[in-house]
């Protein structure tokens, strides 16, 4: 005889459920309270997790950048200037240093920042001197820019 | 005559600068004295600011720099780091302006690994809109090792 349709007992039937919902449960682990076991309060849980770590990532580099100006602006403050002076004299004087790395030295290479700094007064005086003064005086040494070819 | 609050312009006062000629002298033989220590070899461990793949690196010998993106070298290959913003010991710093020159610094680094990163997971949702989106981002990484800094004794 032709069956056209498959038997009533052969139902298709979800097999791998339990697989399905560790996907799941596997990010809630370290969760606090039933969201951690319970899979319909996990999903949202997880859900609201990532959304919140793809909106971090783009954070993370506002909030690091905040910081390192924070560094710079306590270790410029112990040598007794600014940070927009010490950045404003460091960017004039052609130096290209970017805050992050600014934020190590001055952790890590004390003399170094100091000597930075010292070269940030120094540019700081001369502008001072060269807009104060006007015309006909010696140009200061280190507002000279350098010129590569 | 007694001070009064316009007997003196608001700013604060400049300290005059030190005499040119002098300077000139103290500058030349502060660059004789580094000169000196460079090719007599008296510095331990050198640090150089490196620029590479957009960022800006603190970087010492026998230390490891991984980047977010794809080097077109095969792992073992030696390269030369150029845009060399500063380098320095315990005694002196050489700053660049805003770069040293080639022939004063030598970096070198080996690629050591290239791999992919841990896959980051993109999710977006609004709520009431049954809108989500999930999507797993895996960025090339390469690792490389500084193997030497050097400086050659050509201040002027």
């Amino acid at each position: 005889m032709v069956v056209l349709s498959a038997a009533r007992w052969l139902r298709s039937r979800l097999t791998d459920r339990f697989w399905r919902v560790q996907e799941v449960l596997k990010y809630a682990r370290h969760f606090r309270g039933r969201k951690n076991r319970c899979y319909k309060l996990a999903v949202r849980s997880v859900r609201r997790a990532f959304v919140r770590s793809t909106k971090a990532r783009r954070e993370k580099k506002r909030f690091l950048r905040a910081l390192w100006i924070t560094r710079i602006e306590a270790a410029s403050l112990e040598h007794g200037l600014k940070y927009p002076a010490f950045i404003s004299n460091l960017v004039k004087s052609q130096v290209e240093l970017n805050r992050k790395v600014l934020a190590d030295l001055a952790i890590y290479e004390p003399k170094t920042f100091k000597s930075l700094a010292a070269l940030a007064q120094r540019r700081r005086q001369e502008g001072f001197l060269a807009a104060l003064g006007d015309g006909k005086e010696p140009e200061g040494i280190f507002s000279r820019i350098v010129h590569h070819h | 005559v007694a001070k009064t609050s316009l007997t003196s312009p608001p700013w604060p006062e400049v300290p005059k600068l030190p005499d040119p000629v002098e300077e000139a002298k103290y500058h030349a033989e502060v660059v004789q004295k580094v000169n000196g220590m460079i090719s007599a070899g008296e510095y331990g461990r050198l640090f150089a600011v490196v620029h590479f793949a957009s960022k800006q690196w603190k970087v010492t010998s026998e230390d490891l720099i991984m980047m977010d993106n794809v080097l077109e070298a095969e792992c073992g290959d030696r390269i030369r780091l150029e845009k060399v913003l500063m380098v320095g010991a315990d005694d002196f710093t050489l700053i660049g302006r805003p770069l040293l020159g080639k022939d004063l610094v030598r970096v070198e680094a080996t690629v050591i690994e290239k791999t992919e990163s841990w896959p980051k997971i993109n999710m977006r949702f609004w709520k009431r809109h049954n809108y989500q989106r999930k999507k797993i981002i895996r960025n090339p990484q390469t690792v490389l090792r500084i193997n030497t800094i050097e400086i050659y004794p050509c201040l002027s």
